[in-house]
């Protein structure tokens, strides 16, 4: 144990040389007159703001030609609410970010086909951002949702998460964790957890394949899907009960409640809750010790029902970068930074490097990472990504406005016993019913 | 011959007088042309199109407003807002009045009080709404948790009814100093002699009060119940940092709805149809006001 520290310590001390070394401006960027200065929409995610700037400045110092600028929009705003404003005053950033209006931008941004960085990412995770045949965004991570666990309780209950299959399993894990005297779960109300990530346990496993489950989506739009009789979503709802009944935590439905989850979970009096990776920086920042675990949901009593084992993985959002009001210096930066970022060993680090080390604890999605996922959540996706134990995020695919329609008024109002199964079942496909088949190329 | 000078005079004159006119209006003039005319005109123009928000491709004529009439939510939201509109008026001018009452009668701490109601109304509504969020949602709950008071153990903002009344004690919390200061200037500006010609006939102060006071204040009355029934239909900044609309989208006032049907669903037409059906809605009743409290006004 002891010795393999060392050996750790080694190789960061290694790796930090040689980032010594790659620092000096790289020979193959060419000497460019004048720098042309390239603006970014955000900073990918607002919680690593601080690493990605480290990044975009070292970027700026490795070469000349271009100089990256982020700019912060309003977090309170949607990224249409801060994109549109900015189209109309012909004003556009180049480099944009984002999951769910993706359709919205897909005649505004360049395709990416034929470029470097795209051949490297992982071909399974481009899907969703390639609008009728054009590759309209790049993947930045994965990410991944499912019961977020304090390692440090479940040890101290005598829980192996590994053998939870079913709800069986899952149900005489929370009593363990009762029985040591701690709270089992902590089931946010929040409404994007709820509209979002919840729902999407019931898309991801109302089809075995990819055309399934965009079929429910177009039945769903059509007004032909009578969901009270599918059995994956009656299993959705057990699951939804479950939870409930186990969970610990005061009902609030307003936004205050994610931080709420996050300081019980972190403060070692709950043992799990339903989120994703992207809470392990902030758990880590209240609990530096603690380690944390994800792992998957179980939606049935049987065993090898699908999706029992497995955990949805899914980009969080797409690179795009404008092709309406840039000029093509411009877009050339926003290319040859991005490269950069993915595959330059400096900009690998700060993509994949803990939080804590100054990077982005990002997963990484492009080929060549030198790099090995740094927390202990990313190493856990990892061995459900190397085992092929992944779900589908058709959340993805959900119209604009949609998982707010979901998940600020029906779930919310399941969540506090406002209305009953089938009501419940009937707001679901209400709020799909006539919205654009973005997924079959439907503008949006 | 005599007709044409007199023309001449009365061109000259005119000339002059909008020189005059020019140099003193000139500049606000075009700021207003250029922020509010345009942009309104422009906005107008948009309901007629199928703009995206992006851009316009070809002209629709009234589908957008046909749209937005045949949302049954545009028409709870409007119900909802002509409700908080009534009750923040009522509550926001009794309160005011009140205050201004207080602050001016011949208490010793009237001066500090003054600033005390006030600064309210200088926090931004975004700020108030998320202090009064975090009360309702954790320190009020938690006080009540200890002290076992049933009516505030669960949060405000979770219950429609309890929510749409946080939100107008924060409104009548933040409004109601400002409002004060209108009400100050209309007492004081009432002329001594009055008063004290009431009190040598013998009225009571009740009766001075409203036979003397408030019919020589009509004016305060005027402006105070404009300000408050426009910011009334308004209301946008409190409602998304203190509600979001929450809980079950139930308290979304009007401006809310207008900006998340546009931005959050991407239907900038309807959005700005609504938009437009909301200004004539809100000129409509500011024009009724005025002209009813105008009656009451005693010209001096």
């Amino acid at each position: 144990m002891k010795k393999s520290m060392k050996l750790g310590a080694l190789a960061l001390a290694s790796a930090l040389a040689l980032s010594v070394v790659a620092v000096a401006p790289s020979a193959t960027a060419a000497t460019c007159k004048k720098k042309t200065e390239v603006v970014m929409f955000g900073t990918i995610k607002k919680e690593i703001r601080e690493q990605f700037l480290a990044a975009a400045s070292s970027y700026n110092r490795s070469q000349n030609c271009y100089n990256l600028k982020s700019i912060l929009g309003d977090d309170s705003l949607t990224f249409l609410q801060n994109i549109t404003p900015k189209y109309a005053t012909k004003n556009a950033p180049t480099i944009m970010y984002d999951l769910q209006y993706i359709p919205d931008m897909a005649d505004k941004v360049m395709d990416w086909k034929g470029t470097k960085l795209m051949s490297l990412a992982s071909p399974g995770l481009l899907a969703a951002a390639n609008i009728g045949g054009k590759q309209v965004g790049l993947p930045s991570t994965a990410e991944a949702f499912g019961l977020v666990y304090n390692k440090a309780v479940i040890k101290e209950a005598g829980i192996d998460v590994t053998k939870i299959k079913t709800w069986k399993d899952l149900e005489a894990a929370f009593k363990k964790v009762e029985a040591a005297g701690k709270k089992p779960l902590h089931f946010s109300a929040i409404w994007w957890s709820l509209g979002a990530h919840f729902t999407n346990m019931y898309h991801t496993t109302a089809g075995k394949t990819h055309e399934a489950r965009l079929k429910v989506l177009d039945d769903l739009v059509d007004g032909k899907k009578d969901l009270s009789k599918d059995p994956a979503f009656k299993n959705w709802l057990a699951t939804y009960d479950l939870l409930k009944k186990y969970n610990q935590g005061a009902v609030n439905l307003t936004d205050t409640e994610f931080d709420a989850s996050i300081a019980n979970l972190a403060s070692g009096d709950y043992g799990f809750m339903f989120q994703g990776n992207w809470t392990e920086p902030s758990l880590n920042t209240i609990a530096k010790s603690t380690k944390f675990g994800l792992m998957n949901l179980p939606m049935s009593n049987d065993p090898k029902g699908y999706g029992n084992d497995s955990i949805p993985v899914g980009v969080p959002g797409y690179f795009m970068i404008d092709k309406q009001q840039s000029t093509k210096e411009e877009r050339a930066g926003a290319i040859d930074f991005l490269t950069w970022l993915y595959t330059s060993p400096q900009g690998q680090r700060f993509v994949a490097d803990p939080v804590t080390e100054g990077g982005m604890g990002f997963i990484p999605v492009y080929k060549g990472f030198k790099t090995k996922p740094a927390t202990s959540m990313a190493g856990d996706i990892a061995n459900f990504v190397n085992a092929g134990k992944t779900l589908e995020w058709i959340n993805t695919y959900y119209p604009g406005g949609l998982q707010e329609e979901v998940g600020k008024v029906s779930m919310q109002q399941y969540f506090t016993d406002k209305i009953s199964k089938a009501e419940l079942a009937t707001a679901i496909q209400n709020a799909w019913k006539g919205k654009p088949k973005t997924w079959r190329g439907e503008a949006a | 011959m005599i007709l044409l000078k007199a023309e001449k005079e009365v061109q000259v004159i005119s000339a002059r007088k909008t020189k005059k006119f020019l140099k003193f209006a000139g500049i606000p003039l075009v700021i207003f042309t250029i922020v509010l005319v345009v942009p309104f005109v422009n906005g107008f123009y948009y309901t007629f199109t199928d703009w995206d928000g992006f851009e316009v491709t070809k002209l629709v004529g009234f589908k957008n407003y046909a749209d937005s009439f045949a949302d049954p939510k545009f028409w709870v939201t409007l119900r909802f807002t002509a409700l908080f509109v009534v009750v923040s008026l009522v509550l926001v001018n009794v309160v005011a009045f009140g205050l201004a009452l207080i602050v001016t009668s011949k208490l010793r701490s009237r001066n500090i009080l003054r600033t005390f109601f006030f600064v309210p109304n200088l926090i931004g509504g975004v700020v108030l709404g998320v202090i009064w969020q975090f009360i309702f949602n954790s320190a009020i709950v938690s006080l009540a948790n200890k002290y076992d008071v049933e009516l505030f153990k669960e949060s405000w903002l979770q219950d429609t009814n309890k929510a749409f009344w946080a939100l107008i004690i924060v409104t009548v919390w933040q409004s109601s100093g400002y409002m004060m200061i209108v009400y100050i200037t209309g007492l004081v500006s009432i002329e001594n002699d009055v008063l004290e010609a009431s009190q040598i006939d013998g009225a009571s102060p009740l009766r001075t009060l409203f036979l003397i006071k408030i019919p020589l204040m009509a004016q305060a009355f005027t402006i105070a119940l404009f300000l408050t029934l426009r910011s009334g239909f308004m209301a946008y900044d409190v409602n998304v940092a203190l509600t979001d609309g929450g809980p079950f989208r139930t308290t979304e006032l009007i401006s809310l709805h207008i900006f998340q049907d546009a931005f959050l669903e991407g239907d900038f037409g309807t959005g700005q149809s609504k938009a437009v059906v909301m200004f004539l809605v809100v000129a409509l009743a500011a024009l009724v006001q005025v002209t009813i409290s105008k009656r009451y006004e005693v010209q001096r």
